[in-house]
């Protein structure tokens, strides 16, 4: 995108990205700087010795003023074109100053372009103050890149240049802002979406430039491109008035209300929403939920509504660590309804689209007449307005001060586990009196060390809601190791003695999950256990697997009685009756997490409660010691709280 | 603290990198997908074989891959370029090797054409003769303006720094044209009419006057770009000129 010098009739001097001002007649310069060249321009100018400094007075937060006089507006417009002509590059570009104001009626119908005559027609448009109010609700909490505004011009059926207008319009109401989108500061380039600092550097016609390499899935940005932030100014006063006015008003409540006449009251929820309605005395606000939450459950729900309720900012955080399968995205639902009704902001934001698609439904039936945005990399519609949003963690670096409330599952999942961009694009998504909820099953050491230091409160759930413990892990000493292109002979005799006897023993119970470290070795360990069981059926799956989609739903219906699978089926995956069996479970790949994890598929369901684990290695790691203490510990804690029978 | 995240952690990974350059020989991932790579080598086999055709010839009149007895179908009907001697074309227009072309173009990633400069150069001077210069495709100043950077200059300087042969870069694009995407063949060639000059002075055009020039651009469907510009180069006096492009089409029934 271009920005360009308008230099009113006035005397004002602005940098735009139209190529008029509204009825300001003046002059434009063409053909248009990139925003972070035309700032340098600016700054040129200023710090010039020859006393224009003093002709261009700087305003605070206005355009900076030349004077009406003529003679004073040449002599900028000189200046400006010698700091333009200084580089050769630049020089060939042609510049010129050029009548500005209302370009497009000044042509014949017939010389315009066909974008242009679009545009004319638009603006001919009758709604045009609707308009507006629909594009700041569109943009409101986003951060948005070139390529962002021109899929919301799709989207919304204009041209690029009306959405162009809409912005600078909400721009010069200081709504929103203009930035550049790769800074370079103290001499270290740093993208301003995701906080990356190790950026490729190029040679431009304007001099150095960089390029962002980690957050390009969304669309490239270099240190030519511009964002689009809104500061979220207007929605504020909206709702502070929208609350005046009218208490009740959001999709949620509406809905709520009616539901209530339908569903019977119950124990759970009333316990649950006790102290609710003393918070909000009018209002009419009620979760209506398919489900009826545990005894953990209520109790970790509380303490997750409590933080959500608290005027204090402090800790940042609340970390929620649930046993695997104990219901923790269900816990989060009465804070949801509770910021929602408060007029809030509420993001849920999960690692991986195929958590969002499971996601989505379950909240969708609990909150019905709720309109919630889902938003995926493959989301047809991306630019509708709501109080409450579903993402992968990617679409967290689109928005900028925009949720009151953040729920990050799996925090410790791929990819947000160390990747600085989505750390920094969350705090980038927080309003600044936010709050964050995170959830896990299996915390890292780093938050672990935040809920030490005080930073992160720590919630738990550690039982599920059949109230059984939780399946202990055994392991099993095999000495000669699992790699099936070293079996043959004496090896295949151990495996004979070590393995199949254990894989049997558990096919008895039901499903036998296989997990294996690498996935070169699922296919070899299929036709190991194939000519072992050879009446048994016997599959297995590994991330790039086309079919994998089609093995795991007949997995589900209970087609084999032998899975083999790399971590692909690790978490987010409930396998009726599933009993588990690691191999190499002391490989690197398989961390503490990652083995609490892949017991979690065990005993899942209250039909199927129980179950058997088995860690298979060579050595016992202390990851392996580890997981297996951590789940124990959980089954202590529930014990203790009286969870689990 | 995290050991990656601890200020030692880069100096260790220049370490190893060092250490392994030393011990074993190097490796990189071809250009267009993951495949490892040997030394030098900037696309794997497969890559290679499926993208630039080696093996096959080029159509002398537009450039396009595959064209047999060297020219193809419509160059045959006299539908081609007219005033050019003759156009290559490195690489088929598709899948990966399209990709890293408009990734070049529209995610800001010129700095990949790097690697390219060898390989491109060792193909140009294979079918091509010798030129006494090299002349990129002007790009209009405002989406010059808006990208930073040209592609085709960006190419031919990368030949300027690999062959030794000086950039003569008076070419001008004057009046805007819409994108050529989405054009039929006629539109196309109107489109561009009288969309370049040369901007030289008397110097600069004598020293270009009775040369041969390869003029270089990205990509090449109609030829009608290249057309345009040989035009304006032999008005001035330019004695031959040849295209030279990234990647074309290819002649159907291959």
């Amino acid at each position: 995108m271009l920005f360009y010098f308008y230099l009113a009739n006035n005397g004002k001097l602005y940098l735009t990205p139209l190529k008029e001002k509204g009825q300001e007649e003046g002059q434009v310069l063409l053909p248009g700087l990139p925003l972070s060249y035309a700032q340098y321009v600016l700054q040129e100018v200023q710090t010039r010795k020859n006393g224009l400094s003093k002709l261009l007075s700087q305003r605070l937060f206005k355009p900076p003023l030349v004077g009406s006089e003529e003679s004073k507006r040449e002599e900028l417009k000189r200046e400006i074109l010698k700091i333009l002509r200084k580089t050769p590059e630049l020089a060939k570009l042609n510049w010129q100053w050029q009548c500005g104001g209302q370009p497009l009626e000044r042509g014949k119908d017939d010389c315009l372009s066909r974008e242009e005559k679009q545009e004319l027609a638009l603006r001919q448009k009758p709604d045009c103050q609707g308009l507006r109010e629909d594009f700041r609700q569109r943009i409101e909490g986003r951060l948005l890149a070139g390529a962002d505004l021109k899929r919301l011009a799709g989207e919304w059926g204009l041209s690029f240049e009306e959405v162009i207008r809409c912005c600078q319009e909400v721009a010069d109401q200081g709504e929103a802002e203009w930035l550049v989108a790769v800074k370079k500061e103290q001499g270290t380039w740093q993208c301003q979406r995701c906080g990356e600092t190790q950026l490729e550097e190029w040679t431009s016609i304007y001099g150095a430039a960089a390029t962002c390499p980690s957050c390009k899935a969304l669309g490239a940005l270099s240190s030519l491109n511009v964002i689009y932030r809104s500061l979220g100014t207007h929605s504020l006063k909206k709702q502070k008035e929208a609350v005046r006015e009218k208490p009740a008003k959001t999709g949620i409540q509406e809905s709520l209300s009616q539901k209530r006449q339908e569903l019977p009251p119950q124990g759970s929820r009333e316990l649950l929403f006790q102290g609710f309605q003393e918070l909000f005395p009018q209002r009419d606000v009620e979760l209506a939920p398919r489900w009826e939450l545990s005894q953990a459950q209520k109790q970790a729900a509380q303490e997750v509504l409590a933080f959500v309720r608290e005027d204090r900012a402090i800790p940042e955080g609340v970390l929620l660590w649930a046993a695997c399968g104990a219901g923790k995205t269900e816990v989060c639902f009465p804070a949801i309804a509770s910021a929602l009704a408060q007029g809030k902001k509420v993001l849920f934001a999960a690692p991986r689209q195929d958590v969002v698609r499971d996601v989505a439904p379950r909240i969708q039936e609990d909150f019905q007449g709720l309109k919630s945005i889902v938003l995926t990399g493959s989301s047809p519609e991306r630019f509708c307005q709501g109080p409450f949003v579903i993402a992968t963690t990617h679409q967290i670096l689109r928005f900028y001060q925009a949720f009151d409330l953040i729920f990050l599952d799996e925090m410790d999942a791929f990819p947000y586990h160390g990747n600085k961009a989505l750390a920094w694009g969350l705090k980038q998504a927080l309003k600044p009196r936010g709050k964050l909820v995170y959830l896990t099953a299996t915390p890292s050491p780093e938050s672990l060390a935040a809920v030490q230091e005080g930073r992160l409160k720590l919630i738990r759930l550690p039982a599920r809601h059949h109230r059984k413990p939780l399946p202990v892990p055994e392991w099993r000493q095999v000495p000669q190791g699992f790699d099936p292109q070293h079996v043959g002979g004496k090896e295949k005799n151990q495996l004979s003695k070590d393995v199949f006897p254990l894989v049997a023993i558990l096919a008895q119970s039901g499903p036998v999950l296989m997990f294996v470290p690498k996935i070169s070795w699922v296919i070899p360990w299929v036709d190991l256990l194939q000519c072992h069981f050879p009446q048994w059926q016997i599959a297995g799956s590994y991330s790039s697997d086309p079919q994998r989609q089609e093995k795991i739903e007949n997995l589900r219906r209970g087609k084999f009685r032998v899975f083999v699978s790399t971590s692909i089926l690790e978490r987010g995956v409930t396998i009726p009756n599933a009993q588990v069996l690691v191999l190499e479970a002391d490989h690197e790949v398989f961390d503490e997490r990652a083995l609490v994890q892949m017991a979690g598929r065990v005993g899942r369901t209250k039909e199927n409660p129980t179950g058997i684990v088995f860690y298979l290695s060579r050595n016992k790691t202390s990851s392996i010691k580890r997981a297996i203490a951590w789940i124990k510990e959980q089954n202590l804690l529930s014990k203790e709280q009286g969870l689990i029978d | 603290m995290a050991l990656k995240d601890s200020p030692v952690w880069p100096v260790w990974q220049e370490f190893k990198k060092l250490a392994h350059s030393l011990l074993y020989e190097s490796k990189s991932a071809c250009l267009l997908c993951e495949t490892l790579v040997v030394d030098d080598r900037v696309f794997c086999r497969e890559c290679e074989s499926i993208y630039f055709y080696p093996e096959l010839e080029r159509c002398r009149g537009c450039g396009k891959i595959g064209a047999s007895q060297g020219i193809c179908k419509d160059c045959a009907d006299g539908k081609g370029p007219a005033e050019l001697s003759k156009v290559v074309a490195w690489g088929h227009y598709t899948g990966a090797w399209r990709e890293f072309i408009q990734g070049v173009k529209f995610k800001a990633q010129p700095y990949l054409l790097k690697r390219i400069s060898k390989p491109l150069g060792d193909f140009a001077i294979k079918h091509l003769p010798p030129p006494n210069f090299l002349v990129p495709v002007p790009m209009y100043p405002e989406r010059l303006a808006q990208r930073g950077f040209n592609q085709a200059e960006l190419i031919a300087s990368l030949l300027h720094w690999e062959l030794g042969i000086p950039l003569w870069d008076k070419l001008e694009r004057i009046h805007f044209t819409t994108p050529q995407v989405g054009l039929g063949r006629k539109e196309r060639l109107k489109n561009l009419e009288s969309a370049f000059r040369i901007n030289a002075s008397l110097q600069s055009v004598k020293l270009i006057k009775g040369s041969k020039v390869w003029l270089v651009d990205d990509v090449l469907t109609t030829g009608a770009t290249l057309e345009h510009c040989a035009k304006e180069l032999k008005k001035v006096g330019v004695a031959e000129v040849y295209g030279l492009v990234l990647a074309a089409g290819m002649e159907k029934g291959n």
